[in-house]
């Protein structure tokens, strides 16, 4: 098993300030969802990361704690997320994606 | 070279890969995306082999984002880790043979002008300190003295990250390494300093713990090579295996090397902002008004 980084809807769609996904070394795993968070009031969305891209190397942890100073990313063993957003279910928007969970574990 | 290229060949597009049809329907090409919008827009970069939490990898990352026209840019680069992510992105790469980089862009950028004229096509090299300033470096030097008009981007991780730790001339004096157990004898080479007294007529300093102000000179450098002259952007890196630097703290070390010993610069000759001035809107390179001039 290894880390992967998830997010805190809660916490990051209070600002989704955005930050993180230009620190993130890997193109295309930080992503944005303008919708994510309606639901609960929220305005500006959230961002979730595409875990099969992921590396694990927890740059973007520092970044929302140090830089952002929000706190909203943890790395958690990719065995401990029932879903997440994997590639194969992302969908490109004008502005923004969209992504269908699914469990990330293989077989 | 063109948006042609990026299309789908006709009856083709149900057999692509998603990933290819995401970047055709959802990509770059033939608008201007920026730093800002990350994460909303496919990028061209794809997976790749280079190291978690590799600096290097955020730098690429961020240049591909920042081309100022993607489906007209060609990049040239050289044996080192960068090849290993910039070959994996949706814009033609030339691999030169270990410090021939900057022969081969020499000879691509004269080509495409005689094939295309006044059509902008940028190329642009990124090669390690290396590739750049050990191995390649009379190639590097000859080619900004011929003024040939292109972009050299040196990705700068103090180290020859690929073959395992061995010390380059970009390294600083003392540094301990896994091949260099001494600690390095010589200062870092000045390669801003020759760059400038070679006819570069833009030169930059940049780490990547600031996005936006990497799209902004590599914005900057490659309009400028287009028609002005040879340009040259070197990058700190850092190489978080050779220098055992958490990935965690990657950009913790990147913030203290920019204040301690890797400041910001730029410098950029008059003709350059003149022309960044008249053909591309750059406001703070346009004249000051007379009543302005006469009170300074
Ligand atoms: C002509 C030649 N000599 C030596 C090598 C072996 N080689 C491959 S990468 C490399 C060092 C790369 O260091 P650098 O250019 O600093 O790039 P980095 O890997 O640090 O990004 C060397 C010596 C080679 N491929 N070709
Ligand atoms: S840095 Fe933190 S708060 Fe900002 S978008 Fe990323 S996860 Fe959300
Ligand atoms: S852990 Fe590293 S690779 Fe994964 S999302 Fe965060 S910055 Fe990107
Ligand atoms: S060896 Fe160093 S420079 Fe090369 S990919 Fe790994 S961390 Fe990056």
């Amino acid at each position: 098993m290894y880390l992967v980084a998830d997010i805190d809807v809660d916490i990051c769609a209070q600002t989704s300030c955005k930050l993180c996904t230009q620190f993130c070394p890997e193109a295309n795993t930080i992503l944005y969802n303008n919708e994510i968070g309606k639901d609960k009031g929220y305005k500006y969305g959230a961002a979730y990361v595409a875990v099969d891209r992921c590396k694990g190397c927890a740059q973007c942890v520092w970044v929302c704690d140090n830089m952002a100073k929000h706190h909203a990313i943890k790395m958690i063993m990719i065995d401990q997320l029932p879903k997440a957003a994997i590639t194969d279910n992302v969908t490109y928007g004008e502005k923004t994606t969209t992504a269908v969970l699914a469990s990330p574990m293989v077989g | 070279m063109s948006l042609d290229y990026v299309k789908f060949a006709p009856g083709f597009e149900k057999f692509m890969p998603k990933e290819y049809r995401d970047m055709v329907e959802h990509g770059p090409f033939g608008k201007k995306t920026t730093v800002s919008q990350m994460g909303s827009f496919k990028e061209i970069l794809e997976e790749h082999p280079m190291c978690a939490g590799c600096a290097m990898t955020l730098f690429i990352r961020l240049a591909m984002i920042s081309f100022p026209n993607p489906e007209d840019t060609i990049t040239v680069g050289t044996a080192g880790c960068g090849r290993l992510a910039i070959s994996q992105a949706a814009i033609p790469f030339v691999y030169g043979n270990y410090g021939d980089q900057n022969g081969v862009a020499s000879g691509l950028s004269r080509g495409l002008r005689l094939r295309f004229g006044d059509k902008p096509k940028d190329v642009v090299v990124m090669a390690g300190d290396g590739g750049t300033a050990d191995i390649g470096f009379a190639q590097t030097l000859h080619s900004w003295i011929r003024k040939e008009k292109f972009t050299t981007i040196m990705l700068d991780n103090e180290v020859y990250g690929n073959t395992g730790g061995q010390e380059s001339g970009m390294t600083s004096q003392g540094a301990v390494l896994k091949m260099a157990p001494l600690g390095k004898k010589f200062e870092k080479m000045d390669m801003v300093g020759m760059a400038k007294v070679a006819g570069c007529v833009y030169v930059a300093t940049v780490v990547p713990n600031n996005p936006r102000r990497v799209e902004a000179v590599i914005k900057k450098a490659v309009l400028i090579a287009r028609e002005v002259g040879p340009t040259y952007i070197q990058a700190y890196t850092s190489c978080n295996i050779e220098y055992a630097i958490p990935t965690d703290k990657v950009m913790e070390d990147a913030k203290n090397v920019e204040d301690n010993r890797y400041k910001f610069s730029e410098y950029i000759s008059e003709e350059a902002k003149q022309y960044l001035a008249e053909r591309y809107g750059y406001k703070e390179f346009l004249p000051k008004p007379a009543a302005a001039v006469t009170q300074a």
